[in-house]
């Protein structure tokens, strides 16, 4: 197969209209692995790393600007990231291995579209946005609206998620990310949980968004799950009863890895790590 | 395609086709078996090399991917028939086995003692958490990792 | 070669101390050629047509349209093998490419011999086999069955591959009689060796029509003449070389892909060929650890004192015999673990069925057993309230004992001193505070077990080395290894051996790996063995070079002096061999031009002593390996820290109290410890190797889940050192010891830490999570 570097985004998408059955990579470890696993190859790969504009990690005002070229290792790094987006810090440092981190994409996880992606429930409770280039010009989309199944998104054959873009939550947000898996490390979620929310008078809960990973087929929101804790505390008996709702509200599947059950228990399990890990 | 990248130091022109792995390019065509295959999916970190300075799994990158950039194999780490501290140091404390793990597992240690040159145990362990060994347990690459970390930072070599 | 500056004042390491090994040197480099490394000019590549059914007569395979592909030098079948086309040890039932049935799906039954990959998987696809299939059988239990589907019509006695059993004294008749009893029904899965170097290999036809390969074997003499007969080829005329291998732990103990480079090597039209499998087609064709099922019940009188033992081992032994019979053996001789207990009665059987071939695997059995013995002993001391380390300590055997299966133990026995030093380590004495003092969510718990594994091939298979040692022009040495080093160090330590007996820095030593052309028969490397009998027979070869030169050097020196020099005189020090009266030295390398080439070169045959006793019951286990003689035991200890909210089990300490004898290399020693029981931990926790009908479905590392460094802890190794006189400088064979006890401790930490004995293979945390729901600690802070 042919491989391909566009200097620019509009060299790109000119490629494109020129030369069908192509696909799209940034670092390569998810696109490379199904290649070698299904042994079907494209006829050409256009390799996006060396495209400025989707090198681009900005933070500004209101948002965090992350393109489709930008490593995990180089968010990783990212000061702002790590204090402000702690979730989905915390799901990068827990995100296959060192190695793959220096390679692979924020941008390419949200493209695989694998509920198991780490990254996944961080951007989906700080209510992500993909920005996404087309022949007409640029369209934005949520995150949750963006990914409509497992490995499926709203992606048009002639067009590239160019940027995550991710609103800064407000000063005092608290947010974890945790993950079970096999192993502690190199792992694909068996079931993960993320969770962002502030703390008001005597450890009120205010504005609580959760995900879950691992679930159903697309990551899981539980609105009821919020609902119920809004006004609540992180104390032990509110996580156990948030926990009951969350288990009803996902819809997980046996596999190799782990049954429904394990997965549909541990989903409410992991509220009362909030309680363990208690902020004041 | 021609590809120009510098190689362990020397400026190298490759004619190869793009997207033949990094780890076929280097063992099957440029004799530098050093550095291994054992998964070929990204799960072992044996296939691990040095681009840019970073730690990248040569079975995971296309020829292509190379044009322009600095590679490190093992093959390149001893110079001027000295090896470096982290081999020494692997050498002494027993970290080498079957030592098939072994050139990956070094080039990954140069990787972590570049961004952590004073790591705990723990961050070591995490650092290196990509590079399965089957034959150590990982004790004594723990050992030999946290002893090439003390003489690097006490400036000796 | 390399070297750092500080490494070339080489000293003399002797036997005891931390000898760092000669192959560190080009493994850190790279520059160690591993058989995978090997890429001869003008190679093909062989790949191999695997079966599409568990079970299943061939009817047709025809080859013909993948052959004229573009690219492929030759498809062959069985068609083109003129021997038996029949591997194995004892018993030959498995063909290197399939004739009239296939019985896994692992199955070999074509092979292509081709230019590129890519013309590999493109031939491969295009072969067509036509198969009528067979009804399977996946359960040991009911391949027992009458009316079972029968994967060997032609032998007697079904889908059983042996079966035996073992009583001593009145076997189960006094258990009711006991004061307390325990009974625990286990099961353990498959394990996968996982060596980062898979099956691999090259071959070429020498033009004297001598089959030539290099291949990452544990047995490159046994290769030859099981490849011979497979082929109907002399074993005259085959030659292997085994360099180090990246890892074997079993999985390498016999032909594997021998036989592919063979026959591809004779169809290549003189072309070297090269077979490298894939993590995928390594996980699918090669053979794994025995599962086994288990019913033990163990009953001891009012004081703790054994009784009886009765128990049933049922082996699933997959498609074809291997070494099944062997594992089989040596799992039953150790059933009863390292206990004095007068009444026993074992029953046991090893069962084909349709599943991937078990066969040797680090542990050989011993993992299996142990998992069920030093299980049911724990839930013993329950019942009785004792301490689970005093009730060991009580019963634990002393030289001179009978073990459970009725073997004398005249050699050291340490297992006392080993569960002495474990009481005394703080992690014992402890473990009520680590258990109190679990942080919120977690439960902890300390589990032990004490296991025992003996060493070697037993009494009717020779267990034998010859050692050859030389002594170049130059005055270096050259150790010709007989043994294949597949990461344990043997090689390197062979030299330290000859080292420590010349008085000469072993690791500027040129060593030279088995190789059947070069370095002397010394059978396989395996069973704890490969240090124990090549050193002994290296200690003769380097005491018969070093009094050579010595005598030789006397000569030279009663020139020098002008009156005769007796040799008591001699002695030899680095690089050179001195008069010690008169002063004089002369250098090595003269000494050595001044020796005939048949002088330079010493062997020595060793084959170890073998335990004659006559066995009461178990007769039909003497071929396979029992009794034997020499024996290791180790008592080792584990720290868990149990999630409630996920079932997620951390190991965070282990100790492992092993009596291997004394230590050659404390480094080496450890090394091997620590690796084996990493391997445990792996196969209490993380490697749930899945079967489903035959089909695997954990076939790669995304699947099969190794340990990575943030799963193992740091591990404490007390070696404790009886002398044992069999061995080369005392020593025993550790290499499998640390594997053995490592599952029942985890399994009755993990009963301590949640209330509930898992007693379903890996324990996972889905698995431990259902235990703590049972007893109502999940979610529990």
């Amino acid at each position: 197969m042919d491989v391909l570097f566009p200097r620019t985004l509009e060299e790109l998408q000119k490629l494109r209209t020129e030369t069908p059955g192509d696909l799209i990579m940034a670092g390569g470890t998810d696109l490379l692995v199904k290649i070698r696993k299904t042994g079907q190859k494209p006829t050409v790969i256009f390799c996006i790393e060396r495209i400025a504009e989707l090198q681009r990690l900005d933070v500004l005002d209101d948002e965090i600007v992350i393109g489709a070229a930008v490593t995990l290792q180089q968010l990783l790094e990212c000061d702002t990231i790590k204090t402000e987006l702690t979730a989905l810090f915390e799901a990068l440092s827990v995100l296959a291995s060192p190695p793959v981190r220096h390679s692979a994409t924020l941008v390419g996880n949200v493209c695989t579209a694998s509920s198991a992606g780490d990254t996944l429930p961080p951007l989906y409770v700080f209510a992500a946005e993909v920005e996404i280039a087309n022949t007409s010009g640029r369209r934005r989309q949520s995150i949750a609206e963006f990914i409509t199944g497992p490995g499926k998104t709203t992606l048009q054959p002639d067009e590239i998620v160019t940027a995550v873009r991710v609103p800064r939550p407000v000063d005092g947000t608290h947010s974890v990310y945790y993950k079970v898996g096999k192993r502690k490390a190199m792992a694909i979620a068996v079931a993960s949980m993320a969770a962002r929310f502030e703390l008001g008078e005597a450890g009120a809960i205010k504005n609580i968004k959760m995900a879950w990973g691992s679930v159903g087929p697309t990551v899981v929101r539980a609105i009821d799950v919020e609902a119920y804790l809004a006004g609540r505390s992180l104390s032990i008996d509110c996580l156990r009863e948030a926990g009951r709702l969350a288990s009803a509200a996902v819809c997980p599947i046996d596999d190799v890895r782990a049954s429904a059950d394990y997965r549909r228990q541990v989903t409410g399990n992991l509220l009362l790590r909030l309680a363990r890990d208690k902020r004041d | 395609m021609t590809l120009n990248f510098i190689l362990n130091g020397k400026n190298l022109s490759v004619e190869t086709s793009p997207d033949r792995r990094v780890v076929d390019l280097l063992r099957e065509d440029m004799g530098l078996s050093g550095t291994k295959e054992c998964c070929g999916s990204g799960e072992c970190g044996a296939c691990t090399i040095l681009v840019d300075g970073e730690s990248r799994l040569s079975c995971l990158m296309l020829a292509a991917q190379l044009e322009g950039r600095t590679l490190l194999t093992i093959e390149g780490l001893a110079s001027n028939g000295e090896l470096h501290v982290v081999q020494q140091a692997f050498v002494e404390h027993g970290a080498v086995q079957c030592g098939f793990c072994t050139p990956g597992m070094v080039l990954a240690t140069l990787d972590l003692l570049r961004r952590i040159p004073e790591p705990t145990r723990e961050e070591v362990r995490r650092e290196l958490s990509g590079n399965l060994c089957r034959c150590t347990g990982y004790q004594k690459i723990v050992d030999a990792v946290m002893a090439a970390a003390r003489t690097l930072h006490g400036g000796m070599s | 070669m390399l070297g750092n500056k500080n490494m070339q004042n080489h000293e003399v390491r002797e036997i005891g101390v931390i000898a760092p090994r000669i192959d560190a040197l080009t493994k850190v480099t790279g520059a160690e050629n591993f058989a995978a490394d090997l890429y001869p000019e003008g190679f093909l590549w062989v790949g191999v047509k695997r079966s599409d059914f568990p079970h299943a007569n061939i009817l047709a395979i025809d080859g013909l349209a993948a052959s004229k592909l573009t690219g492929v030098t030759a498809v062959l079948t069985h068609r083109d093998i003129k021997g038996s086309n029949r591997l194995g040890i004892f018993e030959k039932d498995q063909p290197i490419l399939a004739d009239k049935t296939v019985r896994h799906y692992g199955d070999a039954v074509a092979l292509v011999v081709a230019e590129s990959k890519a013309a590999l998987t493109e031939a491969l696809a295009a072969i067509r086999v036509e198969y009528e299939p067979l009804p399977p059988v996946f359960d040991p239990e009911a391949a027992l069955e009458t009316g079972a589907p029968i994967l060997h019509p032609t032998r007697p006695a079904g889908n059983v591959l042996i079966k035996s059993e073992i009583v001593c004294g009145n076997g189960a008749a006094n258990l009711e009689k006991c004061a307390f009893q325990a009974t625990v029904k286990i099961r353990t899965g498959w394990q996968e060796h996982a060596f980062l170097e898979t099956q691999t290999g090259v071959a070429w036809m020498e033009e004297d029509e001598t089959l030539s390969m290099t291949v990452s074997t544990q047995t490159p003499f046994r290769d030859r003449l099981e490849l011979a007969e497979a082929l109907g080829i002399s074993p005259a005329k085959i030659h292997v070389v085994a360099p180090c291998l990246g890892g074997g732990f079993g999985g390498k103990d016999g032909v594997t892909v021998q036989g592919f480079l063979a026959l591809a090597a004779m169809h290549s039209g003189g072309r070297p060929v090269k077979i490298y499998y894939s993590r995928e087609e390594s996980i699918l064709a090669g053979t794994k650890r025995h599962p086994l099922r288990a019913e033990y019940t163990v009953g001891c009188d009012q004081d703790g004192v054994l009784q009886t033992l009765s128990c049933r081992l049922l082996f699933d032994t997959g498609a074809y015999a291997s070494l099944g019979s062997e594992v089989f053996a040596l799992a039953m001789e150790h059933a009863g673990g390292p206990y004095r207990i007068p009444n026993v009665s074992i029953l046991g059987s090893a069962v084909y069925t349709n599943n991937p071939v078990s066969s040797a695997f680090r542990g050989f059995g011993v993992p299996q057993a142990a998992a069920a013995m030093e299980q049911v002993i724990d839930e013993l001391a329950k019942a009785g309230g004792f301490d689970p380390l005093e009730l060991r300590r009580k019963n634990a055997v002393r030289r001179g004992d009978t073990s459970p299966t009725g073997v004398l133990l005249t050699q050291t026995t340490g297992i006392l001193e080993c569960l002495d030093q474990l009481e005394r380590h703080p992690l014992w004495r402890q473990r009520t505070k680590w258990g109190e003092s679990a942080p919120a969510f977690k439960r902890r718990g300390v589990g032990i077990a004490t296991i025992y594994h003996s060493v070697g091939f037993g009494p009717a298979i020779a267990d034998y080395a010859n050692a050859k040692l030389e002594i170049l022009t130059d005055g270096k040495f050259r150790v010709y290894a007989g043994v294949s080093d597949m990461g344990q160090g043997n090689a390197s330590t062979y030299a330290q051996i000859a080292g420590h007996i010349l008085c000469q820095p072993h690791e500027i030593m040129d060593l030279v790996l088995p190789d059947t052309a070069r370095t002397l028969p010394s059978a396989s490397s395996s069973a704890s063995r490969t240090t124990f009998t090549y050193g002994n027979a290296m200690i003769g070869a380097a005491e018969l070079l070093r009094d050579r030169i010595r005598a030789r050097a006397a000569l030279m020196i009663s020139f020098q002096l002008l009156h005769s020099v007796p040799i008591e005189e001699i002695a030899l020090l680095p690089g050179v061999a001195r008069h010690l009266p008169s002063g004089r030295s002369v250098p090595l390398s003269l000494v050595a031009t001044m020796m005939d080439t048949s002088e330079r070169t010493a062997t020595h045959s060793y084959t170890c002593p073998v335990n004659n006793q006559p066995i009461a019951s178990g007769e039909n286990l003497r071929m396979h390996g029992f009794p034997h003689r020499v024996v290791t035991y180790g008592a080792q200890l584990v720290t868990v820290e149990v999630d409630t909210l996920t079932g997620e089990t951390a190991v965070c300490d282990m100790l492992n109290c092993v009596d291997a004898g004394r230590v050659l290399n404390p480094q080496a020693y450890e090394q091997q410890v620590q690796g084996g029981a990493a391997q445990g931990l792996g196969y209490a926790l993380f490697e749930e190797f899945a079967v489903a009908d035959g089909r695997i479905l954990t076939g790669d590392f995304s699947t099969y889940i190794l340990p990575t460094a943030l799963d193992v802890p740091d591990m404490v190794t007390e070696p404790v050192t009886p002398d044992e006189k069999d061995g080369p400088f005392g020593m025993k064979g550790v290499g499998e010891i640390g594997i053995d006890g490592v599952f029942p401790a985890i399994a009755n930490a993990i009963a301590v830490a949640t209330g509930v004995r898992i007693t379903a293979e890996t324990m996972s945390a889905e698995k431990v999570l259902a235990a703590l729901r049972q007893t109502g600690q999940e979610g529990r802070p």
